[in-house]
């Protein structure tokens, strides 16, 4: 479960918004309408003006990056020097995690990871499916994917899977979007207009 | 016609007319054969050596610094990172010489450490580091800067460090801004004089035992405390610029390459 009211000022540009949901979140919005500065404030590189970011109860408004345990993916994240099976580990290995391997062939398996070499070799899209099971392999709390489904061939599909792996994994994912409709791949829908997160519709078929 | 293309090729030609000068002169008409004797060879030796090992140390403290300034912004420390190449280079020097002087607390204690930077491969290579550590970071700044941080935040996102994340993601995928950033205060390094020909004016160790590093040996010889005089100073500069050049324009061409 996550919890997020907050007040955040980038320049002259004001976000108001209060999300709440477990499971996938969908942020909806227009370029422009604050999708990423949420998200942003959430992982913890944009300073909360005011408001607090709750996982799982415990508040983690005032923890650095590294201590959130809150993990932003977007388009161009990856590790380009790394071979793939090093790279999707990578995060749980910095971690002192050590994944079973099963669960990490089903994971690269069902998100249609089945390539190997360097990660800077691949396409964006292969690459953006590396990043995200990298996100997923290392337990976070929360996945933030950042428009980082966009441009994945079998999107839909894909969302579903990925969200399907994150359930079974505890782990809460938010994906941002300029689709509303993309809303019917999550648990829960918000939509942002002028820095406004307004929730429309609740607890949707996955 | 091109003004700007013309103004620029003859601004530039203005800065490298000392140089061609020296080529010409050193290789021509005053060439000097202890301008090139086994004395001169080894100065060079010993200047691109120390050079060398001072980019080692400058990549090894100073990458850091560079990273934090450039994913910092720490305006204070960006500016005080300059003080070294804006004061008088001898100044280094005497501030080295001072430090580990005998006289001094701080010279006491780092003798007793067995450290000592007077005419030694530590204080050349250690006054060069300090005039060339400064460039290293003003070239490895802007190229962090330029890098997408979108990775570095991922990692950062998974529990590593801003360090881990310098050193696991950063660096490896850096080569061409490492490679620059070290040709080019290589460069700088090879050029110093002001400051290492008042704390190592020679060197008094193995290998190099009473070698000058080349810009103090090519002083000497036009002062005319060696012999040979200025036709010998013409043309181990001339030496010394065959040396230097391909190191610098290699540092810029990958800095080019690089689209910086």
């Amino acid at each position: 479960m996550i919890e997020a009211k907050v007040r955040v000022q980038v320049g002259e540009f004001r976000l108001f918004a209060e999300l709440q949901g477990a499971g996938v979140i969908c942020l909806a919005g227009k370029n422009g309408t604050g999708k990423t500065t949420l998200l942003r404030a959430i992982a913890g590189f944009l300073p909360i003006a005011e408001g607090f970011v709750r996982v799982e109860g415990a508040d983690i408004t005032s923890k650095s990056v590294e201590e959130r345990d809150v993990v932003l993916v977007t388009p161009s994240t990856c590790f380009p020097h790394l071979g793939v099976d090093s790279h999707v580990t990578w995060g749980a290995r910095s971690k002192g995690l050590r994944p079973q391997k099963e669960y990490v062939l089903k994971v690269k398996s069902e998100l249609g990871i089945n390539y190997g070499g360097t990660v800077g070799s691949l396409s964006r899209g292969m690459r953006q499916r590396v990043a995200l099971a990298t996100a997923l392999l290392s337990s976070p709390g929360v996945i933030l994917v950042d428009e980082a489904f966009l441009g994945l061939n079998d999107r839909e599909a894909f969302v579903s899977m990925y969200g399907k792996l994150a359930k079974e994994a505890g782990v809460d994912v938010i994906f941002s979007s300029q689709d509303e409709t993309d809303g019917k791949l999550a648990d829960y829908l918000y939509v942002l207009n002028n820095g406004l997160a307004t929730p429309r519709q609740r607890e949707t078929n996955l | 016609m091109n003004w700007l293309r013309l103004i620029s090729i003859a601004s530039l030609l203005l800065l490298l007319v000392p140089i061609l000068t020296l080529l010409y002169y050193g290789l021509g008409p005053f060439r000097d054969a202890a301008g090139f004797s086994a004395q001169v060879l080894r100065s060079i030796e010993l200047t691109l050596f120390s050079s060398a090992l001072a980019v080692v140390v400058d990549f090894i403290l100073f990458t850091p610094l560079a990273y934090y300034l450039a994913r910092g912004n720490d305006r204070i420390t960006e500016s005080l990172v300059d003080i070294p190449v804006s004061v008088p280079h001898p100044i280094i020097g005497v501030a080295l010489l001072i430090l580990d002087s005998p006289v001094t607390p701080t010279g006491r204690f780092l003798l007793s450490l067995h450290i000592n930077f007077y005419n030694t491969m530590l204080g050349l290579v250690t006054a060069l580091v300090i005039m060339s550590a400064p460039i290293y970071v003003k070239s490895m700044e802007p190229y962090f800067e330029s890098k997408d941080p979108s990775p570095e935040e991922f990692a950062m996102g998974m529990g590593a460090s801003r360090l881990k994340t310098l050193y696991s993601v950063v660096l490896p995928n850096s080569y061409d801004g490492l490679s620059s950033a070290s040709l080019i205060s290589m460069s700088r390094a090879l050029s110093e004089f002001g400051s290492i020909s008042i704390i190592a004016f020679y060197v008094l160790q193995f290998p190099f035992y009473g070698v000058s590093p080349a810009s103090v040996t090519i002083y000497e010889f036009f002062s005319g405390n060696m012999s040979g005089g200025l036709n010998a100073a013409v043309s181990a500069s001339a030496a010394m610029i065959l040396v230097a050049i391909p190191i610098t324009l290699a540092g810029h061409v990958v800095r080019r390459r690089t689209g910086r």
